[in-house]
């Protein structure tokens, strides 16, 4: 009886807490909702009004056109899935190399690759900026493209970590045929890693549909992608913030990431899993 | 015997050939290995060494970027970096932000992996509930922080006005540096996933044997779970440390201006190195000088880095193992 006590007791404070935790974190995106659904008049008014007394949808079609939001939004997806596409082939044919073949130097490329992966990013950041000026690349996807086909050292490593846990019997035997590695690569090591493909391809995609640096010092105002022309569109003619429209963009922006997490939530799961972060 | 020797991969058929074809094959997987690996090589070349090049080159110079009249000046621009009251000022406040940042980011994402590292009910909804501000993108988050922070239309001050008080300017100083830390623990998530995958490692049987020897959670949690997961908190601390020395984006999208201007619109709280060094290069067009605070940056953190794995190598528990060693295929 006594041990029944504690132990439902036990369950409830978890409960409690861990309630109180999903108010806290669902709090802000709920509050964003709540504006998305307001009417001018009641974004002024003090004591702050809570909720809507009519939730106006209308204003979700507002912010399509407030700014071109549809024309933004095309550009923030053609340069995700050009970076995505590109960083997830090119990470995992690097990493290929890396965890199947072997060379002399291959350490020491190895260990300038985890050492690049610690590298703050945004110092390279701008003077690639400026040399992408100086080249006359900038307001072109060339950047990305250039990205892309380099890979990204924490993929690479992802890739590597596993490719070095497959059976070293499958390529043996396929050499043993008389099939080169390009091959193995693509026939019998690309099938095999979808989990990890699609993972890579879901983290790269999203990183690169809310990437603020990159685009707002590489694209001029029309070419810009979403995530740049989010934070400084929404303004009436006075220069303040249409808190409504914005919410609503705001709304509009995230959803493709939370729709690509509910989906996927499986991959960034494993993706971190398999790693092998240790 | 002798009919399976062929069979080997490691016995050439023909000995005469032999030590040519050697030479031969190595050469082949030399060239093959750089077939896969060249990509990456080229891009660190081209993407990151020359740009820390060329960025340390106009470090040494006084260019605005534009004007063809700029001289060599040496290390004036190391020796001023030292006198700018600005630059100390937001390596100062850069200081500040990470410790009240990782180490509160680090423990809270530990703790939340605790409470779901079990069975009950509900855990798979709570897990992507705390989760789901970590994939929302830093731009979305500012906007969102910035809504609820709003002097006029914000949630924060619904409930400063429900507590009968005056509607606070959040987004000013010096209120608008909590406003960053908030946001930035509202992703928290990342961390609780991290070490929730980490926990769920942590072999069964150890904690049973534990528990059989009379060992309470508590003692548990600290003798066994933490030096197994020491590894993935010391990773997190280390990346938590670079990210937050080279913060400045939220800096600039919780700012009162937009766009461009931005950067010299940050509030003095929300004022840290790298806002600085933004602010150098694009508002006043300091490039040589600028360049020269992003060395300095670089330097910084790697003594940093350095001295977090001087540390981490006398807490950090690698079971023997050689953590550098990945598995080898």
């Amino acid at each position: 009886m006594n041990v029944n006590f504690a132990r439902r007791a036990r369950v409830t404070a978890l409960y409690i807490s861990l309630i109180a935790l999903a108010v806290l974190f669902s709090g802000p995106l709920g509050w964003l909702i709540l504006t998305s659904l307001k009417a001018p008049s009641e974004l002024s008014v003090f004591p702050v009004q809570w909720f809507p007394s009519t939730p106006q949808w209308h204003n979700y079609l507002d912010a399509l056109t407030f700014i071109d939001f549809l024309g933004y939004a095309r550009n923030s997806l053609i340069l995700a899935s050009i970076t995505s596409v590109l960083t997830t082939v090119s990470s995992a044919w690097m990493a290929y190399g890396f965890a199947r073949l072997s060379a002399p130097g291959k350490k020491f490329w190895f260990g300038l690759l985890i050492s690049t992966m610690m590298m703050p990013g945004i110092i390279t950041l701008i003077p690639t900026y400026l040399m992408f000026a100086k080249l006359g690349l900038v307001d072109t996807y060339v950047p990305w493209i250039l990205w892309g086909l380099c890979g990204a050292a924490y993929m690479i490593f992802l890739f590597r970590q596993f490719f070095s846990g497959m059976p070293k019997e499958l390529e043996e035997a396929a050499i043993l045929d008389g099939c080169g590695h390009v091959r193995i690569f693509w026939k019998i090591f690309i099938p095999q890693s979808w989990p990890v493909l699609a993972a890579c391809m879901v983290l790269t995609f999203t990183a690169s549909w809310g990437d603020f640096v990159a685009p707002s010092l590489l694209l001029s105002a029309d070419r810009t992608t979403l995530a740049v022309a989010m934070t400084a569109g929404y303004v009436n003619e006075k220069g303040f913030p249409v808190q409504n429209l914005l919410a609503a963009g705001s709304t509009m922006f995230i959803l493709p990431v939370l729709l690509m997490f509910l989906f996927f939530q499986r991959f960034f799961v494993q993706g971190f899993s398999t790693s092998g972060l240790k | 015997m002798t009919a399976t020797l062929p069979a080997s991969r490691e016995t050439p058929p023909a000995a005469p050939a032999r030590p040519r074809r050697r030479r031969g094959r190595a050469g082949q997987r030399t060239r093959t290995f750089y077939l896969f690996v060249g990509p990456w090589i080229a891009g660190f070349v081209l993407l990151t060494l020359f740009p820390l090049g060329y960025a340390f080159w106009m470090s040494l110079t006084n260019t605005d970027g534009l004007s063809p009249n700029w001289s060599y000046v040496g290390l004036d621009n190391y020796v001023k970096v030292f006198q700018d009251s600005q630059t100390i000022a937001s390596l100062g406040r850069t200081g500040i932000f990470m410790l009240a940042t990782v180490p509160t980011g680090v423990a809270a994402g530990l703790l939340m992996a605790v409470l779901l590292n079990r069975d009950f009910r509900g855990r798979a909804v709570f897990r992507a509930l705390f989760y789901l501000p970590a994939v929302v993108p830093g731009v979305a988050a500012a906007l969102t922080f910035k809504i609820i922070f709003d002097k006029n239309a914000g949630a924060a001050n619904a409930v400063v006005g429900a507590a009968g008080g005056e509607p606070i300017s959040w987004l000013a100083d010096p209120y608008v540096r909590s406003v960053l830390i908030l946001m930035m623990l509202w992703g928290v998530g990342g961390s609780m996933i991290v070490s929730l995958a980490a926990l769920q490692d942590v072999p069964r049987e150890l904690l049973e044997a534990a528990k059989v020897d009379g060992s309470g959670p508590v003692h548990s949690f600290f003798k066994i779970t933490l030096p197994i997961l020491s590894p993935i908190i010391f990773f997190q601390v280390v990346t938590g440390v670079i990210g937050s020395l080279q913060v400045f984006v939220p800096s600039l999208l919780l700012a009162p201006v937009n766009g461009a201007a931005a950067v010299t619109a940050v509030p003095e709280g929300n004022y840290f190195f790298m806002v600085h060094v933004y602010a150098e290069y694009f508002a006043k067009s300091h490039f040589g000088y600028a360049s020269a605070l992003l060395w300095v940056l670089f330097l910084f953190v790697l003594l940093v880095t350095g001295v977090v794995f001087k540390i981490g190598n006398r807490a950090v528990f690698y079971g023997g193992v050689d953590p550098t060693e990945g598995k080898q295929g």
